[in-house]
């Protein structure tokens, strides 16, 4: 059997790329990628541990598919201000979307 | 053996498309890499005994939301231009702080012992998954409906056309 | 448990209802300017009914209570009761205050009111959430509605900006908090809150190795919600941009319900771990009280002064978490009802200012402090109200900002965590610099230009009324808020 420290550290590094997505991109498609990567990092941790630890009940995958149903919403609602944004600016950079200083 | 061959076909599949997504140049291939990606993790499902929540995740994400993000780049189509900069100014920073915390996960995910069940996934898994959804989970169930609603409405509202 | 469980949900029942009212009025023919109308009058109605059905479960409800309902995935404790009536009552004041501003700015009201209908059940449900599956979809509820309400005037570039900085951070955050969640879940199988406790108390030790970088993600969501600092960014710009009912909204709901969030989490899911999560939770506190504080002094917008401010009491009230067991609960300032009172006080308050920034908008369309010259003259009763809130944000004897900041204080002197009473008192005089230099625009400097009297609409008066009387009565007659207080103080 595959030790369940492999699928951690596979979560772990995808959490961790999804996070540097985040931090680096300018633009906001690219950041919700980003953040994308790191719900499926919590969801492979999740349908981990339930095989691992948890087999006989079902609260991990459970938990998986909220987050994948919260997930879908989060993405429709980002998208829209996206739409939304480029439609006043013609700009979705992150950066130039400066009229309010950080 | 076989099977920590497969799975090392998934990882490297949802890790290298992964690394492709947040360093890619061109934004839309970013978001084709996505989709290997999500596939990539839809695999590592299969190989946990959760073909259903890899069925889910092939349907929602890499169905939905991928396409949702492909629509999105090719609405706001001058990003598609590769020429653009994608990177802002804390790129460096962010790949220390991202490493740095993959240290630090590892570190404390590895030095746990695991208490690890070795028992198979009861035949009936699925019916009592979705009992439980029904009874259990039911509260944040509904609420989830809510949220859905609310969502879309809000979508709506906010990706609207100008009325004048 | 003595109230059947479907009573038990009867505010969210009527909030819900509401919702559906609202939404549907839309689709109804006839004049459609007259039934717009009606809609405020609608929300307010249900937020009636939602506060007559707490006030009515608040009253039969025991300490502890019998038990928690729907396999453990609330409580309707108190506690919970008490935050629900704070968002009832947030909610129904920035539906007051919308009335006028909205009127001119969006054609979709219906969905205006609805959504906002449903991120006062989403608070409802968080703050008496019992598990942290029902913590991540309630958090959620009120994060994408948020997000939606913050971005609402398509049209206007600052509010569209603000929406998508605001979703951006909040989905980051919300995303570092599931994977805190996820580790939870890998260590103690369940996650049930008081589950967690017990099982992390019979765990192995490397177990418990895991809990301390678990209890960081989740603070990362947590943090966000009641915007401390390092997880404040998004608050200037959001409540800069957000249509300023909204703006009045986010500085008061989210925040309340993250602190409902993080009480209830950190208290009975970490009981054992308190010294390590306090370490924590004090050195955000005091980041987050130096930082805000000294920043506030520059800024030049006052929906962005606010929003600093905003951050500051965010990191007072963290004192009184801090200061939780230390002071034993025999002591006369009792950590968790300090944090009750102040949130109560800070509620009238912020929202007072709101109202009156809001007010001061719609008159003369601008949020730069410098057009607040001459308020006085042009408007007696907005200046004079500016006082009060402001008074009682710097927390000046009299007012109920002074009533909060004496308990999460005394709270902190009483469990010997001098730093932090220190730091507290230091910066609050920082802070009463900035308000203070407002007030002396408001009544000092002679107005620019333009200098015509402002009149207030009705729904602004009654905002006014309400939000400044509470305001001084809980600093002048504070006995009755502090016993409701205390009562509620108990979580099981």
């Amino acid at each position: 059997m595959i030790p369940l420290h492999w699928f951690l550290i596979v979560a772990a590094a995808l959490f961790c790329i999804g996070l540097y997505g985040v931090l680096s991109r300018r633009n906001a498609v690219g950041i919700l990628m980003g953040i994308e990567l790191m719900l499926n990092a919590v969801n492979v941790n999740l349908v981990a541990f339930w095989r691992y630890l948890d087999p006989l009940e079902s609260l991990g995958q459970v938990f998986v598919l909220f987050v994948l149903a919260v997930a879908a919403a989060e993405a429709a609602v980002g998208l829209a201000l996206i739409i939304a944004i480029y439609r006043n600016r013609d700009t979705i950079i992150v950066e130039d979307i400066d009229l309010m200083k950080w | 053996m076989v099977l920590q061959a497969v799975f090392m076909l998934f990882s490297a599949m949802a890790v290298g498309a992964a690394l492709a997504v947040v360093t890619n140049k061109n934004i839309f291939h970013s978001a084709l890499f996505l989709v290997v990606a999500l596939l990539g993790v839809a695999g590592l499902y299969v190989l946990l005994e959760a073909p259903f929540i890899a069925v889910v995740q092939v349907l929602i994400y890499v169905g939905a939301i991928s396409t949702l993000i492909l629509f999105a780049i090719m609405l706001t189509r001058r990003l598609m231009d590769a020429s653009e900069r994608q990177r802002n100014e804390q790129w460096f920073i962010s790949a220390i702080v991202a490493v740095g915390l993959f240290i630090v996960l590892v570190l404390s995910v590895g030095q746990v012992h695991w208490p690890v069940v070795h028992t198979d996934v009861p035949e009936n898994h699925l019916n009592r998954l979705g009992q439980d959804l029904m009874e259990h989970y039911v509260l944040p169930f509904e609420v989830t409906a809510v949220l859905l609603l609310a969502a879309l409405v809000g979508a709506i509202v906010i990706a609207r056309e100008r009325t004048r | 448990m003595t109230t059947r469980t479907p009573f038990l949900f009867l505010p969210q029942l009527i909030l819900l209802l509401t919702t559906l009212v609202v939404f549907g009025i839309e689709l109804v023919p006839g004049d459609e300017r007259r039934r717009k109308d009606w809609l405020p009058a609608i929300a307010l109605t249900g937020l009636g009914g939602a506060a007559m059905a707490i006030i009515f479960l608040w009253s039969r409800t025991t300490t502890p209570p019998a038990g928690s309902i729907l396999a453990g995935m609330i409580v309707v404790d108190r506690f919970a009761l008490f935050f629900q009536i704070l968002a009832v009552t947030t909610t129904a004041l920035v539906v007051l205050l919308s009335t006028d501003y909205m009127r001119d700015r969006t054609p979709d009201q219906g969905e205006f009111y609805g959504l906002l209908l449903i991120v006062c059940l989403a608070i409802t449900l968080v703050v008496a959430a019992a598990d942290l599956l029902m913590v991540y979809v309630g958090i959620e509820l009120l994060s994408l509605t948020s997000y939606v309400l913050t971005g609402y005037l398509r049209e206007d570039r600052k509010s569209t900006e603000a929406g998508i900085k605001y979703f951006l951070f909040g989905a980051t955050a919300s995303a570092a908090m599931l994977y805190g969640m996820s580790l939870f879940y890998g260590a103690t199988r369940t996650t049930n809150l008081a589950a967690i406790a017990t099982a992390l108390s019979e765990a192995e030790n490397s177990l418990r190795g895991l809990v301390i970088p678990a209890a960081v993600f989740l603070l990362a969501g947590f943090g966000f919600k009641i915007a401390a600092v390092p997880f404040h960014q998004w608050a200037p710009d959001a409540y800069e941009g957000a249509p300023t009912p909204i703006t009045a909204f986010l500085s008061v709901g989210p925040k309340t319900a993250g602190f409902a969030v993080l009480v209830r989490v950190f208290l009975i899911a970490l009981p054992n771990f308190y010294p390590d999560w306090m370490a924590l939770l004090s050195s955000i506190s005091i980041i987050t009280m130096i930082v805000s504080n000294l920043v506030a002094i520059f800024q030049t917008n006052v929906k962005r002064m606010m929003a600093y401010s905003s951050i500051s009491h965010a990191g007072y009230i963290l004192i009184g978490i801090v200061c939780w067991g230390r002071g034993g609960f025999g002591g006369s300032f009792e950590g968790i009802s300090g944090v009750l009172i102040y949130l109560l006080a800070y509620l009238f308050t912020n929202v007072g200012a709101f109202a009156v920034i809001t007010a001061f908008e719609e008159a003369t369309g601008s949020s730069r402090i410098e057009d607040y010259a001459g308020l006085v003259s042009r408007s007696p009763a907005l200046a004079w109200a500016m006082l009060v809130f402001l008074f009682s944000l710097a927390g000046i004897p009299g007012t109920g900002g002074f009533i909060g900041k004496l308990y999460v204080f005394g709270a902190a002197i009483q469990a010997r965590a001098y730093t932090l009473a220190v730091v507290g008192i230091i910066t609050s005089v920082i802070a009463a610099f900035y308000y203070l230099n407002l007030l002396r625009y408001v009544f000092f400097q002679p107005p620019t230009e333009n200098p015509k009297s402002i009149t207030l609409s009705a729904t602004a008066k009654i905002t006014l009324i309400v939000t400044c009387v509470l305001t001084l009565a809980i600093g002048l007659y504070a006995q009755p808020f502090l016993q409701l207080a205390q009562a509620s103080a108990n979580l099981w």
